[in-house]
């Protein structure tokens, strides 16, 4: 394998287990994996495949039944509440599917609002603020209300405010669940963007393969365990001669990664595919 | 965190929900007005009383007397003399101690006369006394003056018509200040060659003209402290009754069995100031085991003060009653306030805000509620105690003294906002514990 820098994630042998009534449910089942410093990561896989459960414990939310989480050299899985905490307020940045800004915040507060948490004065993380929200496209609407905005630019607010406290690590929990097509291409590509140009981890789960393949690596996660890796230049290869449009790209992996449980008609449309992933959701 | 964000992020919550952070916040108000006017009321009536009582006397003064000397029993121990007095100066808590010696006079101006005595006092209890016209004579100034009440006057009659102030209704026009004053001091001698005597071993007395020092403020029928007496400084009038009478006995000293006078004066009464009005019932104790009869405003103003602190304890607990509902108002509200931002309290863990910050975001939502009560309470209870004070005359009413019923001191002002901060944080501590312990899970959750 290639020397791919520093380790920032190592999971080793990483359990969940929920009881429910008599039995017990393994939700995660011995995972072992590592992500590595700028890299783009995607945990790929249908729902209830876990993959939800592991990004919790990966950002501290959850803990786990047994193995180990070591982020930056710490190993959270022995941290308490508080430290938790401060870990994510000094290493992780979050995106939500939901975006999660606070409505009585305009767009700028929002960015700046982790900030605050650190104890930035105002002017110094309003100035920080703009520079992301600028990054992000969004200069115009600094000042409009969170509310005020279409979804994809509240997301694109809430990619702002993830990167605005410069963390080790981003976790993007289905970030496009919420949008349409296009305005998911859009995202996905800020995101790839702006992770490569500011040299930042960024872990993305995801239930759908077609966005997974904008990621560098994508980690396969079926009924707690990871079935497979799939490495950027494999993806690419896939996508030779394929054309540009997401959909028609989507369709193409599937096929070729050959999981007949996700795998999505080549013909569906793009907008049919998102209602889907919205019933999905319900 | 800093302290300005997060009171910037508490006050926009409430903003949030103007008319539930309204209806909380009345809540307080009415609480904190209730305790405010209820206690204020306790402190007016206290004060009324106190003032009335103070009206009465010095309420810092202890009055020591002796039965001998009306007796006249030939008991030397029970006299009050100089050493005396130097005894209890040496006392803790005595700030002075001042003798009274009587002197009978008659004093005479053109034809207006008067019988009465005049009372030595220390240089310094004379300078407490407040003057109306005129002014202390000076430390060393050593002519004996006299400082005349300000209802002396009305006692003046006219030795030819005997008019009086009495039946006239109006105080003769004697002038203290313009005037000379004729001073006898041997009265008994006056009064024999006065009731038409034939002895002629009596001779007339001898006529002093005495200075007036000053008046007391306020006119001829104003009452205070010192409205009834003729005050002089006890040395100076020592050293004239010496004069005056020499070797022989002298009025109003008691006399040995022998009809002898003692070599030394014997006071009717000697007065002692406390340091502090707290202090007087300890020490009046002290001197009556000495062996003292003593005498003091505190005696009855402490039974009275038990009273009124009842009262003052009844009124404040109604008071705290509505505080109390108000507290609950502000509890019930916070947990609202809770249960509606769960989602948004999760993504603020997630975002890493500190569980600390978040309990202390909540308790500054539930202390700014209070606080806000508290001023408006505040106000209001100044414009209600205006309003009781002024319009409706309540002290007059129910206590018969001209004076303010509601009286809001610093302290209670000052305590009353601080209060209300107090149980509005209380209020707020257990849902801001909650808040602080909810979990994040519930944002990452999608509905």
């Amino acid at each position: 394998m290639v020397d791919r820098g520093d380790p920032i994630i190592q999971v080793k042998n990483l359990y969940k287990i929920y009881r429910v009534g008599e039995s017990r449910v393994h939700a995660l089942d011995g995972v072992d994996f590592t992500v590595y410093k700028g890299e783009f990561c995607a945990i790929v896989g249908p729902s209830g495949s876990g993959k939800s459960t592991l990004l919790n414990m990966l950002a501290g939310l959850e803990k786990p039944s047994k193995g180990q989480i070591v982020i930056d050299h710490i190993h959270i899985e022995n941290l308490s509440e508080n430290q938790l905490v401060e870990f994510r307020r000094k290493r992780v940045g979050f995106i939500f599917q939901s975006y999660n800004l606070l409505q009585t915040m305009n767009a700028l507060e929002n960015v700046a609002l982790p900030l605050s948490f650190r104890g930035v004065g105002k002017r110094k993380r309003n100035e920080i603020a703009a520079r992301y929200l600028k990054l992000v496209g969004l200069e115009k609407q600094m000042k409009h209300m969170a509310n005020a905005m279409s979804g994809g630019q509240q997301q694109r607010v809430g990619i702002a405010r993830a990167l605005a406290v410069n963390p080790k690590i981003i976790f993007a929990d289905e970030p496009t669940g919420n949008l349409d097509s296009k305005t998911t291409l859009e995202i996905l590509r800020l995101m790839q963007r702006v992770v490569r140009e500011q040299n930042q981890t960024l872990v993305m789960v995801t239930h759908d393969n077609n966005l997974a393949s904008y990621a560098d690596r994508q980690f396969h996660i079926v009924d707690g365990k990871i079935t497979k890796i799939v490495e950027k230049e494999d993806a690419d290869r896939a996508l030779a001669g394929a054309s540009a449009d997401g959909v028609t790209v989507g369709g193409t992996l599937d096929v070729k990664m050959e999981e007949p449980e996700e795998a999505m008609p080549a013909a569906q449309t793009a907008s049919e595919q998102n209602m889907e992933a919205e019933g999905e959701r319900e | 965190m800093r302290f300005l964000d997060l009171l910037g992020m508490s006050v926009s919550n409430l903003k949030r929900r103007k008319m539930r952070t309204f209806l909380t916040v009345l809540g307080v108000i009415i609480g904190t007005a209730s305790v405010v006017i209820m206690v204020s009321l306790g402190i007016g009536l206290n004060g009324l009383m106190m003032e009335q009582y103070s009206s009465y006397g010095n309420m810092t003064m202890i009055t020591i007397y002796s039965n001998a000397y009306y007796s006249g029993e030939a008991d030397e121990s029970s006299f009050l003399t100089d050493d005396t007095i130097e005894q209890i100066s040496a006392l803790d808590h005595v700030s002075s101690v001042s003798p009274m010696l009587r002197a009978d006079v008659v004093m005479k101006q053109g034809a207006y006369y008067c019988s009465t005595n005049i009372t030595g006092v220390t240089r310094e209890y004379l300078e407490t006394i407040p003057l109306g016209q005129g002014e202390l004579a000076a430390a060393n100034d050593d002519t004996l003056k006299f400082y005349y009440g300000n209802q002396v006057i009305r006692w003046f009659s006219n030795e030819k018509t005997g008019e009086s102030y009495w039946d006239k209704g109006e105080a003769m026009p004697v002038d203290f200040m313009g005037k000379p004053m004729f001073v006898i001091f041997d009265t008994n001698s006056y009064w024999q060659t006065r009731g038409g005597s034939t002895e002629a071993s009596v001779k007339p007395p001898k006529k002093y003209m005495i200075e007036t020092g000053g008046v007391v403020e306020g006119t001829e029928t104003d009452y205070n402290n010192y409205s009834y007496e003729i005050y002089c400084d006890v040395e100076l009038l020592k050293q004239q009754l010496k004069a005056v009478f020499k070797k022989n006995p002298i009025p109003n000293q008691p006399t040995n069995s022998k009809g002898k006078p003692y070599p030394y004066f014997i006071y009717e009464q000697i007065m002692v100031f406390a340091d502090d009005m707290e202090n007087v019932t300890t020490l009046q104790q002290q001197l009556t085991d000495m062996g003292y009869q003593t005498n003091s405003q505190m005696e009855w103003v402490e039974q009275a003060q038990q009273t009124y602190g009842m009262v003052q304890l009844v009124l404040g607990g109604i008071g705290a009653v509505s505080l109390f509902v108000a507290a609950i108002g502000i509890a019930n509200t916070m947990m609202m306030s809770i249960y509606e931002r769960t989602k948004e309290i999760g993504v603020i863990k997630v975002l890493g805000c500190d569980m600390r910050n978040i309990r202390n975001m909540f308790l500054m939502e539930s202390g700014f509620i209070g606080f806000m009560g508290g001023v408006v309470g505040l106000c209001i209870s100044y414009g209600v105690g205006y309003a009781m004070n002024h319009f409706l005359a309540l002290g007059k009413m129910m206590m018969g003294v001209d004076g303010d019923i509601s009286r809001i001191p610093f302290w209670l002002a000052g305590g009353a906002i601080i209060f209300a901060i107090l149980v509005g944080m209380l209020a707020g501590f257990f849902p801001s514990l909650r808040a602080m312990h909810l979990s994040p899970l519930a944002a990452i959750r999608n509905e």
